[in-house]
């Protein structure tokens, strides 16, 4: 076995800072869910091909189970368990709960995430845009009707 | 704590002469760019470097600038901020077209053209697991010893699968490399081979270091993208093609193809015969078309049929360059 | 009857219960549970695709550092299964070897990495056997038997007729048919697999979390397979991402863990990769119909023969329960005179199938609405006419003897008809372009469940305690369909209370009623009508305790909002914490139970088999779908899809709205671009880059039509809502393609390969067709 060094990152998860030693090898989504327990961020294939693991890492979606955490040092970092504002759920959270953009839920965190993502950028994106910016992100269980429904309700509601 | 992956230790340089320093210093080592490629084939046991070169970090590779000679584009520009520049969008639109339709956003944002270009080739008994590896006895390409696509055949036929490849190279685009024995410049068609094991003609420790494209008039050159793929995201291609079609100012028209998917290296369509002023443009678009037919050599290596992905990629190049040829006419 | 009730609740969309903990990541998934001490558990599988295992060496893997127990098939020597008289499965693999992927041993370790290590160090030595990939070389004369019981490999004939065949088809005025082949499907539900499982060894008791849609039978499997009472086992559902039949019915893993974790007397975590939870399958099998309608000339049908060919991989799970349905289900919806049934099981040496959405029925109904649009054209009817000639009555009986209650179709195509712009825009399409049409229907749960005890269907508690709070205890899974908020709803409209002050607890043997389980579209009917039964038990008891308070009449009270009054007597109103507060006086905590049976005559034909199909009710669907074919790559776009479902009532029409979105949608991934495909037996789509479930780049606005029949025994009248539009998919994208192309295609799925290979072989047709004319 190649030897695996330990660095240590100091980044930022949801608005609080973190210094952690990690291993060269270590994933971002095995460092978020396994030693910040931030386990909202799922896994859904074996590496880069549904989009669940989707977080923002400087504002743009990224995919956590093909990005090394030791990557990720002085990144400010997105999860869906930050996204809620004094217990309150973020507009696309709101939007995705009251308009049945989530089902099964599994999808749910990653989804939420990239459409976070979008609307960051782009404050009233079109159908299409919102297809193109949700097109890494399976779901099986909606269809995806109700996502669109629920990002254009979020923009909405963010206006 | 899981480890997914396995072992290795992270190198991240901050400049070209020290990724190379790195890489003489461990010459086991993969130089990793946006990972969307090689952190996948690492979670699947498909390589295990001992050390990674992270070239992110180096600020040389990761800018876009414009000048009399044409479009510089670092490796490390990632597919994103090439796809969203206004100016290859406008000039070099094939280019923009490209980005937009590689894996989805999330891959994107990361994803470089420096790893696009120097993705590993595919087949669907490479990329797989483990297990699934070992109980097929492996394969050509990594730890076996037979093609499982042509079995008679010496040669791997893993196609190259990456889509900036012929746009990039239908526009004439050269690469700068460096590495242990410094810099060179040189095509981005001699960048390639036709042998899925073995595609890319890097000398041991060299990587991309830039992309150069000519300039382009916009008054006379269009260029597009298509892409023969199932679904409208994430597929990588089944087949590619990138036409340019330049108009010249006595009228006649040259059309310059390259395609994606179909070999172990992407190409240039070879044979193609410049349209005199006034010559009927249906006969050249035919002629396109089968000479794509004819020079493509797709395999068994996806579960889409290689017959289909022949005649679709060959359709699609008589489509792309008679619209571009229509647009040039208009405009 | 219940439908004559003012709704409060019912009938009015609302967000599911437990969507703030999904969109906030609160929601814990199996592989989401704590478990810092727990072992991880990796599964060897089998390299090959049929042999006989000669010597498995652990030895070596014992003495890695960190590995805690390894077992094998001789650890345990019971069978596994669904069906009770089908139980041929073990969790891992004793003697033999039958797919590619079988679990033959388990190692529990310290981390996943040196279990997998181990799993290196097993030596496996196995005689391998000749292997059948398809039901032709399975079924072939000198196979080789995958199982000693079979040696045809057939694991389940059907044959059955009703009606007088010779003679219906003589009276046709014409006679259609055709071969279908659809290819295997994958539920792919976007959870991987995985299981925790806690041996407690001082109490020799265990508990386990899975994602299983039936923890029930995950419950009786564990006993019998650990030779466990089943008091000393402990069966959780934390939150499930999705199931569409591929969790209802144990799975291996879930045995293996709970094997590993006696055997290392600890707690084993396992999460599956998702190229392993592809293998563990169950999916739709690859299927062949052949199909023969008869008409009259003005499109009334007068006999259907159908001969099904499942290949069903290589144990039963649900096997003859598929074949069954899949002849079952031509009846019910359409009046057939004669209706002519042959299905053959066959098993071969792949991945085991099993239940998937509209279990049974999809593909016969591919194949049926596909041969009614060929016959409509011939016979110069529209589909829209063809299919009205041939509408059934409620209620009635079928002709293998299925239960007609309510029967929406005729306003579901009258819906569809209309908001698609049928007649117009169908004669009006430009080349390329198609419009198509199919019906569809399916059960509200099998009215005869396939663990036969004789207890109810459907046990509901309600609990209401000092703090005024209504617990609903159930074991009905929600798996994201949105059962804890079906039950919400229904609890909340039978008592006048808020949403708000009921609470749901599902799934947790210890707690929580036995359920069935979540499959064959089964929870809304009976879980609903059980949740309504003890809703007006509470009721009755607030009520009486009301009318003391209130010194009235128990029939002059009334309850809404929260408030209890005498009906006319606006001056008397008590809140319901008063009456609560009075109620609990009498007797402390207030439990009631609510249960629900099918009834007998609810409960299918007397015939061998006739058990399945049989439900409560059956929901109806018509769907138009719209289509571009490109012409040169061969890729159909879906434009647009008019659906309109008839689920009886909708108790929570948002939630209906979206099941019925996500069943259309999951009929179009088959429909376009989903199929399995092995080489050699060895899965080449076992990742989603390969299984090709359509991206929400080329997914289509799907534009819903909810009707409501009210069906007389349903909850509030209501019927199943999750799976009846589904089959209706694929034949109406195949029946707008063939209009877009001008060609019939009798393959599934039709990706863009396909459709270009029909293309050239239409060519070629035409082509010798001129050059015949031509030498005439």
């Amino acid at each position: 076995m190649p030897e695996t060094t330990k660095r240590i990152i100091s980044l930022t998860i949801n608005g609080t800072r973190h210094e952690d030693a990690i291993s060269d090898n270590l994933l971002l989504v095995d460092y978020l869910r396994e030693d910040k327990r931030l386990t909202g961020t799922k896994q859904g294939c074996d590496g880069g091909e549904c989009g669940a693991c989707t977080v923002l890492v400087d504002g743009q979606s990224r995919i956590s189970c093909i990005t090394l955490a030791a990557s990720c040092h002085g990144c400010d970092i997105h999860t869906i368990e930050g996204q809620a504002q004094n217990g309150r759920l973020s507009a696309v959270q709101r939007a995705f709960h009251e308009h049945l953009g989530t089902q099964c839920g599994f999808c749910t965190p990653g989804m939420i995430m990239a459409a976070e993502g979008l609307l960051r950028r782009s404050a009233n994106p079109d159908d299409d845009e919102i297809r193109a910016a949700l097109g890494g992100n399976l779901c099986r269980c909606t269809g995806y009707v109700k996502i669109i429904k629920s990002v254009r309700a979020a923009a909405e509601a963010l206006q | 704590m899981s480890e997914t992956l396995p072992g290795f230790r992270l190198t991240q340089p901050e400049s070209v002469d020290q990724a190379v320093a790195a890489m003489r210093a461990e010459p086991d080592s993969r130089f990793l760019a946006g990972g969307t490629d090689l952190i996948v084939n690492m979670r699947r046991g498909l390589a295990e470097p001992k050390n990674l070169i992270d070239l992110n970090g180096i600020a040389e590779l990761r800018s876009i600038t414009q000048d009399v000679d044409g479009l510089h584009i670092g490796a490390a520009q990632t597919l994103r901020e090439i796809g969203e520049d206004e100016d290859i969008r406008h000039r070099y639109c094939a280019v923009a077209q490209a980005c937009d339709v590689i894996a989805g956003p999330g891959h994107r944002n990361v994803a470089t053209v420096g790893g696009n270009l120097c993705l590993d080739t595919r087949c669907l008994y490479y990329n797989q697991s483990h297990w699934w590896r070992k109980s097929n006895n492996f394969c050509l390409k990594y730890k076996g010893d037979i093609c499982h696509v042509a079995p008679v055949g010496k040669r791997c036929r893993a196609p190259f699968c990456g889509d900036l490849a012929p746009v990039l190279m239908v526009h004439g685009a050269e690469i700068e490399l460096a590495g242990p024995d410094g810099r060179r410049r040189i095509a981005l068609a001699d960048l390639y081979e036709e042998d899925g094991a073995d595609h890319l003609r890097l000398a041991p420790q060299e990587f991309i270091v830039s992309v150069h494209v000519p300039p382009v008039d916009a008054a006379s050159v269009r260029s597009g993208y298509a892409k023969v793929r199932v679904r409208g995201a994430i597929d990588f291609p089944l087949a590619g093609t990138a036409v340019l079609c330049n108009k010249h100012d006595n009228g006649s028209m040259v059309f310059v193809v390259a395609l994606t998917g179909t070999n172990s290296r992407p190409f240039l369509l070879g044979g193609v015969d410049p349209v005199a002023p006034g010559q009927n443009l249906d006969e050249a678009f035919d002629q396109l078309e089968k000479l794509v037919q004819k020079q493509v050599s797709p395999q068994r290596t996806t579960t889409t049929a290689a017959h289909y992905r022949r005649l679709a990629v060959a359709a699609l190049t008589r489509r792309l360059a008679r619209e571009l040829a229509a647009d040039l006419a208009d405009g | 009857m219940t439908s004559l009730l003012k709704h409060t609740v019912a009938g009015k969309p609302i967000p599911l219960i437990d969507g703030p903990e999904k969109v906030t990541g609160k929601a814990r998934y199996t592989a989401d549970l704590d478990v810092c001490d727990s072992l991880a558990g990796r599964i060897l599988r089998s390299p090959v695709s049929h042999g006989e295992i000669i010597r498995i060496d652990v030895s070596k893997a014992a003495e890695l550092e960190g590995v805690c127990a390894i077992i094998t098939g001789a650890d345990c020597p019971h069978t596994y299964g669904v069906i009770p008289i089908a139980m041929n499965e073990y969790p891992l693999a004793r003697d033999k070897v039958r797919y590619r992927g079988e679990p033959v041993a388990a190692v529990a370790a310290v981390d996943a990495r040196t279990a997998e290590r181990a799993l290196e160090l097993i030596q496996l030595e196995i005689r391998e056997l000749p292997a059948y990939y398809t039901a032709a070389d399975a079924r072939a004369p000198d196979a080789v038997p995958l199982h000693d019981e079979k040696p045809d490999n057939l694991e389940r004939e059907v044959h059955n007729e009703f009606g007088d065949i010779a003679g219906s088809f003589a009276s046709a005025d014409r006679i259609f048919s055709a071969r279908f082949d659809c290819a295997e499907v994958n539920h792919a539900q976007m959870e991987p697999h995985a299981v925790l499982a806690e041996y407690d060894a001082e109490r020799d008791r265990l508990t386990l979390q899975s994602v299983s849609q039936v923890p029930f039978y995950v419950h009786l499997m564990l006993a019998r397979c650990l030779e466990m009472d089943t008091s000393r086992i402990r069966v959780i559902k934390p939150f499930v991402g999705g199931g569409f039949g591929a969790r209802t019915e144990t799975l291996n893993f879930e045995l293996i863990a709970g094997l590993l974790a006696r055997a290392a007397r600890g707690t084993v975590m396992m999460r599956l990769t998702r190229e392993e939870t592809i293998i563990t399958h169950r999916g739709r099998p690859e299927t062949q119909v052949d199909l023969k309608i008869g008409f009259t000339r003005d499109g009334r049908m007068t006999a259907v023969e159908c001969e099904v060919v499942q290949r069903g991989g290589a144990y039963a799970g649900y096997g003859l329960v598929t074949i069954l349905y899949a002849g079952a289900l031509l009846h019910g919806l359409y009046d057939i005179p004669a209706v002519k049934y042959d299905g053959y099981r066959v098993y071969a040496n792949l991945p085991p199938c099993g239940a998937m959405r509209g279990h049974g029925t999809v593909d016969v109904r591919h194949a049926f609405e596909c041969l009614l649009d060929r016959a409509a054209r011939e016979l110069d009817l529209d589909p829209f006419a063809l299919r009205r000639a041939n509408l059934l009555d409620a209620p009635s009986r079928t002709l293998n003897d299925l239960m007609i209650n309510s029967y929406g179709l005729s306003e579901c195509l009258a819906r569809v008809e209309a908001a698609s712009g049928w007649h117009e825009r169908k004669a009006a399409m430009p080349p390329g372009r198609g419009l198509g049409m199919a019906c569809s229907h399916y059960v509200s749960g099998a009215a005869k469940p396939v663990h036969w005890t004789g207890e109810p269907h459907a046990v509901v508690n309600l609990k209401l305690d000092f703090d005024g709070s209504i617990t609903v205890l159930t074991g009905a899974a929600d798996i994201g369909q949105g059962s804890s908020t079906m039950v919400t709803v229904a609890a909340a409209d039978i008592l006048g209370v808020d949403v708000a002050r009921i609470r749901v607890v599902a799934n947790d043997s210890a707690i929580t009623p036995k359920d069935n389980g979540s499959y064959s579209s089964r929870v809304t009917f009976m879980v609903g009508n059980a949740t309504i039964e003890a809703a007006k038990r509470l009721r009755e008891i607030l009520i009486d305790a009301a009318a003391t308070k209130l010194d009235a009449r128990p029939e002059d009270i009334e309850c809404t909002a929260e408030t209890f009054s005498v009906r006319g007597g606006e001056q008397s109103m008590m809140s319901f914490a008063e009456i609560a507060t009075a109620a609990l006086a009498d007797s402390g905590t207030i439990t009631v139970k609510g249960t629900f049976t099918c009834p007998p005559e609810a409960q299918g034909g007397k015939h061998r088999g006739g058990a399945v199909g049989s439900t409560m009710g059956f929901s109806y669907a018509a769907q138009v779908v719209e289509v571009a074919v490109d012409p040169d790559t061969g890729v159909v776009s879906v434009e647009k899809v008019w659906a309109a479902l008839d689920c009886g009532f909708a108790i929570n029409p948002l939630a209906v709205e979206g099941q019925i979105e996500g069943s259309v949608w999951m009929g179009m991934g088959q429909a376009l671009c989903e199929e399995t495909r092995y080489a050699n037996g060895l899965p080449v789509h076992a990742g989603l880059l390969d299984y090709r479930m359509p991206t929400i780049v080329e997914s289509p606005e799907i534009e819903v039509h909810i009707v409501e029949s009210n069906d007389p025994l349903g909850p509030f009248g209501a019927k199943e809502a999750g799976e009846g539009a589904l089959s209706g998919f694929p034949p109406a994208l195949a029946n707008a393609v063939a209009q877009a192309t001008g060609l019939d295609i009798d393959d599934l799925p039709l990706t863009p390969d396909r459709i270009t290979e029909a293309r050239i072989a239409e060519r070629r047709k035409r082509r010798q067709a001129t050059n015949r004319k031509a030498s005439e």
